[in-house]
């Protein structure tokens, strides 16, 4: 990680960052050519779940379009994270959660009998509410996944560290603390470095289950502005319960919601952000957001 | 006001009195050191460094013209606690983790039953039990009188089993739930969630499980004297008869005076030090903890 | 080795710890309720006299010394402990002295039970001149048993809510009023199933006993400073000087006795603590 040429230093570190950058991007979308750039990355077809007698979702039927921000948005209580979690599988760790329909990944069913779940959560990252790093040390931390893969060799995981750090906008502020304990940062550092945790392990696509919510208002725009940078080489999905959030980072929105208590969620509404803050079609969507906003 | 003045002053009272109860603990402590150590007085002055040697010849009609080395029983001691810790340790460890993370939630309630039930039998019926299945079956598989440091070994792992499961399932309860859900949630397996997530944050209470169950072992005396052989010879091989410390003492207490009875003090003297120096390890451990 | 196949081996290496740990407990259980309950549940054995040198004797002056004992250690321990731990729980701040209380419950909860016994024979039985006697015994035993009464009480009086204390105070109460009259009746429950917890252990215990309290006798003892011999100690002696032919019949009748004590306690104590935890969440959900 020590560069021997310091006065060029900052220069070609950019210089090859981007070009590493461009490796990266041709790689990837040489790795997605059989499917087309504009079919979308995750489709849902009358997907229901439940745990146990309770259901939490009936017939959701969304399609996540690649290289976006797609927000779920709706009440507390909807299904919106159990919705998220049905994407890389997360909801299986609950003992008597059922999942009926289809969930396919790049056209591929991930419930299907036999389907790599350990892949699929490579493939598919995920950023939870709280921040929640290891305590273990920053650099630890970003290394898990990668070691997890096998990955041994000191340089390539300093490169991969590095990387995922300037990813997550977080390496000019640890560099110096890459040693130090991960319980050390600020909230909003944890939670970047939870991104970056997620991005070191290359995935396609990231799943953020209100990532701000335990942040301050300044924390949060860094991690909105970090969104907005990673759209360009990502698929995001972001459940949030802030409608500014949802308007500001996302380019579709799908509104959650329950008519009756008891009831299970039921997607209402899902478009173009843009188009559903200003003219949604549904008046439940419409009474929600006007509601909030006002 | 003269009224507030009477419930003060019996509030006062009371405090006072409650405190002195709970000053018992200090005066318990410091009277059992001052005892101990009063006793092994006379053994520590006329044997001297004799009392760290193997020469264990005691002398019942005339105690003081007798030899009463320990070495070899304070040798019995840690074999028996290390072989026990070697057996118990990864057992129970492994077993906290089977209840919390791999067995069924529906069978949790029952195996944390077990274990309570495993802590709840009698030392002498676990002795009785070692004596009577473990050391025949030792004795013929080996060859030997069954007697010993092995036999002493697997009782003393049973003894600290509930030990080591109980203090470390709970220290892997107290882990958040997130630091399993990010470890999972990056397509690590299971056991690399275990192995690299869970086990090193809770390294600090696992090692406090593992200490408290050693000071149990070292300090284990029925169980040890029923299946150790109680020979007063120094030995390092797993089915030779030897003593360790507690075993010593028990076994010796009723019939000895004199100089006799104070060396029994004296290896009591030490068996106190050392489980004092692992309570202290404890305190050292969960007190770094709090800084972190 | 792959991920998967490490995961597998490793969940198949959990299920095989976890099934010996079980194995373990079922088999001792097992044994010794297979050997020795017939004898346990026959009367003649439980309301026998011991023989000393022949075969046929009964337990049943170690049920009573067994018995008597733990009363005598409960009277003496429980005032103690639950002074102690409202102290700790409601009245000390968190201070040198405080520190110095509670690292000597820990070195006291840690230390072997044989230390306590040859403290209690030194001090109880020679230096006050008690003699083998219940008495000796239950202060040895009581002092041993002192950490686990003292914390269990301490968490239950802790668990009561504070609002009750709140409420108590607003309406004009003393510390020790509000200690009498709410914290403890509230706490009685989780109290009682650490006492229960705790008889258990002084049913069980034999290292601190024999020399202090005594290791056999042939007549049920009366005042509390007759020499008894408790179950666990008379277990211990009967097989290790194996004096009557018949040893092996009384230790596995005695120790199956014995055991079903024990559990019979642990049993109480997990129905009333479950019973606590219950009206706990009841209260939670009515708040």
């Amino acid at each position: 990680m020590v560069d021997e040429t310091p006065i060029d230093d900052t220069k070609t570190r950019i210089s090859e960052y981007s070009r590493r950058c461009a490796d990266s991007f041709t790689r990837e979308t040489r790795m997605e050519e059989p499917t087309k750039e504009s079919e979308p990355r995750i489709t849902t077809d009358s997907l229901s779940m439940s745990y146990g007698e309770f259901k939490a979702l009936e017939d959701i039927t969304v399609q996540v379009p690649r290289r976006s921000i797609t927000a779920i948005i709706g009440p507390s209580g909807c299904g919106k994270s159990s919705l998220l979690r049905c994407f890389n599988r997360m909801n299986d760790l609950v003992e008597g959660c059922r999942v009926t329909g289809e969930v396919k990944l790049d056209g591929e069913d991930i419930y299907a009998p036999g389907y790599d779940v350990i892949q699929l959560r490579r493939t598919v990252g995920m950023v939870f509410q709280r921040p929640n790093p290891f305590p273990k040390t920053v650099y630890d931390n970003v290394a898990y996944g990668p070691r997890l893969s096998g990955v041994k060799d000191k340089e390539r995981l300093n490169r991969v560290v590095e990387e995922s750090l300037k990813k997550a906008a977080l390496w000019e502020e640890v560099k110096g603390k890459l040693k130090g304990s991960a319980m050390n940062l600020s909230g909003g550092q944890q939670q970047r470095l939870c991104i970056a945790r997620v991005l070191a392990v290359e995935p396609e696509v990231i799943l953020l289950d209100e990532p701000c919510s335990a942040l301050d208002p300044v924390a949060t725009q860094r991690v909105e502005d970090l969104l907005a940078e990673l759209k360009e080489r990502y698929t995001m999905v972001i459940v949030t319960h802030n409608m500014q959030q949802a308007a500001r980072v996302s380019d579709f929105t799908a509104f959650v919601m329950i008519e009756n208590q008891g009831e299970p969620g039921k997607v209402v509404e899902f478009g173009d952000t843009n188009h559903m803050f200003t003219n949604p079609v549904d008046e439940r969507t419409e009474r929600y957001i006007t509601g909030r906003f006002g | 006001m003269k009224g507030s003045n009477g419930a003060g002053g019996r509030e006062r009272v009371i405090r006072f009195a409650l405190f002195a109860m709970a000053s018992i603990s200090i005066f318990s402590v410091l009277l059992i050191l001052l005892f101990i150590f009063k006793e092994s007085l006379p053994a520590i002055r006329s044997q001297g460094f004799t009392l760290l040697t193997t020469n264990w010849s005691p002398n019942v009609s005339d105690p003081s013209a007798g030899s009463y080395g320990m070495l070899a029983f304070l040798n019995g001691t840690i074999l028996t606690t290390l072989g026990g810790m070697a057996l118990g340790a990864p057992l129970g460890v492994g077993t906290a983790v089977f209840i919390i993370q791999i067995a069924p939630e529906r069978i949790e309630g029952i195996l944390r039953r077990g274990i309570e039930m495993l802590a709840g039998i009698p030392s002498v019926i676990i002795g009785w039990f070692g004596l009577t299945l473990l050391v025949p079956y030792i004795a013929r598989v080996t060859g030997t009188s069954g007697y010993g440091i092995l036999a002493a070994s697997i009782v003393l792992a049973v003894m600290v089993l509930p030990t080591v499961v109980v203090l470390s399932m709970e220290a892997l309860k107290s882990l958040p739930h997130e630091l399993e859900e990010a470890s999972l949630a990056m397509g690590a397996t299971r056991w690399q969630t275990i192995r690299h997530a869970l086990l090193p944050a809770a390294r600090r209470g696992i090692l406090v499980a593992v200490i408290l169950g050693m000071g149990r072992a070292i300090g284990e005396t029925m169980a040890v004297q029923m299946v150790v052989g109680n020979a007063r010879q120094l030995a390092f091989s797993l089915t030779e008869r030897t003593s360790t410390l507690t075993s010593r003492i028990i076994t010796d207490m009723g019939e000895s005076t004199g100089v006799f009875r104070s060396a029994l003090f004296a290896q009591g003297l030490v068996l106190l030090l050392l489980v004092m120096l692992l309570i202290l390890g404890v305190k050292l451990v969960s007190r770094d903890k709090k800084v972190k | 080795m792959k991920p998967k196949t490490a995961d597998r081996i490793a969940t198949i290496v959990f299920w095989l710890l976890g099934g010996i740990t079980v194995g373990v407990l079922l088999f001792i259980i097992l044994q010794i309720f297979g050997r020795g309950l017939l004898t346990a549940l026959n009367p003649k054995f439980l309301l026998g006299k011991p023989e000393a040198m022949k075969e046929g004797g009964g337990i049943f002056p170690m049920i009573i010394s067994s018995l008597y004992l733990t009363g005598l250690t409960l009277l003496i321990a429980l005032p103690v402990s639950l002074g102690a731990a409202i102290y700790l729980a409601e009245y000390s701040r968190e201070g040198r002295v405080t520190g110095a209380i509670r690292f000597c419950v820990d070195s006291l909860a840690g230390l072997p039970s044989i230390v306590f016994g040859i403290f209690g024979m030194t001090l109880f039985v020679i230096y006050f001149g008690w003699g083998y006697s219940l008495i000796a015994g239950a202060f040895t035993c009581a002092i041993l048993n002192l950490p686990t009464l003292m914390r269990s009480s301490e968490e239950s009086i802790r668990s009561v809510p504070g609002t009750y204390r709140e409420a108590s105070f607003s309406l004009g109460a003393t510390r020790w009023t509000t200690v009498r009259q709410v914290v403890l009746p509230s706490a009685t429950p989780g109290i009682l199933a650490g006492t229960m917890l705790t008889i258990g252990r002084i049913l069980g215990e034999s290292a601190a006993i024999v020399y202090t309290a005594g290791l056999f006798v042939r007549k049920a003892p009366t005042s509390p400073m007759d020499t008894a011999a408790p179950l666990a100690s008379y277990i211990w002696y009967a097989q290790t000087e194996a004096l009557i032919p018949d040893f092996r019949r009384v230790v596995d009748g005695g120790a199956a006795f014995l055991l079903l004590l024990v559990l019979l306690m642990n049993f109480l104590a997990r129905r009333l603590a479950r019973y606590y935890q219950r009206k706990k969440l009841a209260g939670g959900a009515d708040g």
